[in-house]
């Protein structure tokens, strides 16, 4: 009986194993997060505290923004990719299969499609479009990623979806619901995940 | 492990006593290919360990194998067939079966 559960158990594992990306580590949700709440702050206190005041149209404002919303970017995937690699080591597990370029590939559609479309509105000075636009493409790219690896990732993609829609609803709050979105929504779904997969792990 | 006996009665295939036989053949059957590094890596064997339970498999028909090079470097592509899918499936609910 018992020799019969063991069987089931390498199955299940080798088949997840094989055709999902598991390495994805929760923590770097939290520090996506925790850096997309500090970006969102900068943007909001250095341009955005009067929105009566502000001129969206100047160029350089949205060149600023841009610059922000680069580094915050670069450094989430930055740490996501590093969390990763770790995970996978840690698991004697690769970072580069076939599993990963799936994955990589399923994610980059949507995001190169949104990142272009926000681009060109960006240059046209339109910072709602590019707040609502960024919430949903992302939503969009996690939803079509998410079969190759934890099935929060499918509940986050719905949510970021959710929350674009409302910011181009209500366009008046859109930062605060890009906040919500890239910050809030990293930082508990990364929490989850982190002590729903690794935490149980290691410990 | 398991005697020869319950083998006949539970419907359990006897190839599929390794469980390093049964992780190939889970990796196999939720891909459309797996080269032989992959599977390696994935259960973490040796080469000789991995490589004599895939030409059991092979022999018996369940998976087939295409050799490529990448660069100089020979590596193996094996897929599932019909009747190796057909007996996986078989295997999986004799265990279901028994654990009922």
């Amino acid at each position: 009986m018992n020799s019969q559960v063991e069987d089931i158990k390498v199955i299940r594992e080798m088949m997840e194993r094989s055709s999902k990306f598991l390495s994805l580590s929760g923590l770097s949700g939290v520090a996506a997060g925790v850096t997309a709440i500090l970006g969102a702050a900068f943007a909001y206190f250095y341009l955005l505290r009067d929105p009566g005041a502000t001129d969206y149209n100047s160029f350089q404002e949205s060149l600023i923004l841009l610059a922000d919303a680069l580094v915050v970017l670069v450094l989430s995937l930055g740490i996501g990719f590093y969390m990763s690699w770790r995970k996978a080591q840690r698991n004697g597990a690769g970072l580069f299969n076939k599993v990963t370029y799936r994955i990589l590939y399923s994610l980059a559609v949507p995001l190169v499609a949104g990142g272009i479309f926000c681009m060109i509105y960006l240059l046209k000075g339109d910072i709602r479009t590019v707040i609502a636009a960024t919430l949903i493409f992302y939503g969009l790219a996690l939803v079509n990623a998410s079969k190759y690896t934890y099935g929060e990732i499918h509940y986050l993609g719905l949510t970021e979806i959710v929350l674009g829609l409302l910011a181009a609803v209500f366009g008046r709050c859109g930062l605060l619901i890009w906040t919500l979105g890239f910050g809030v929504c990293h930082v508990l779904y990364g929490l989850v995940m982190h002590f729903k997969y690794d935490a149980r792990r290691n410990g | 492990m398991r005697g020869g006996m319950d083998n006949i009665i539970s419907g359990l295939n006897k190839i599929f006593e390794s469980r390093v036989r049964l992780g190939i053949m889970s990796i196999l059957s939720v891909n459309d290919s797996a080269d032989f590094n992959g599977m390696k890596q994935l259960m973490q064997l040796t080469d000789g360990n991995l490589a004599s339970h895939l030409k059991a498999l092979e022999g018996a028909g369940y998976i087939a194998s295409a050799k490529q090079f990448v660069g100089r470097k020979p590596n193996t592509t094996y897929t599932i067939t019909q009747e190796g899918r057909r007996q996986f499936k078989a295997h999986i609910d004799a265990l279901e079966q028994l654990l009922k």
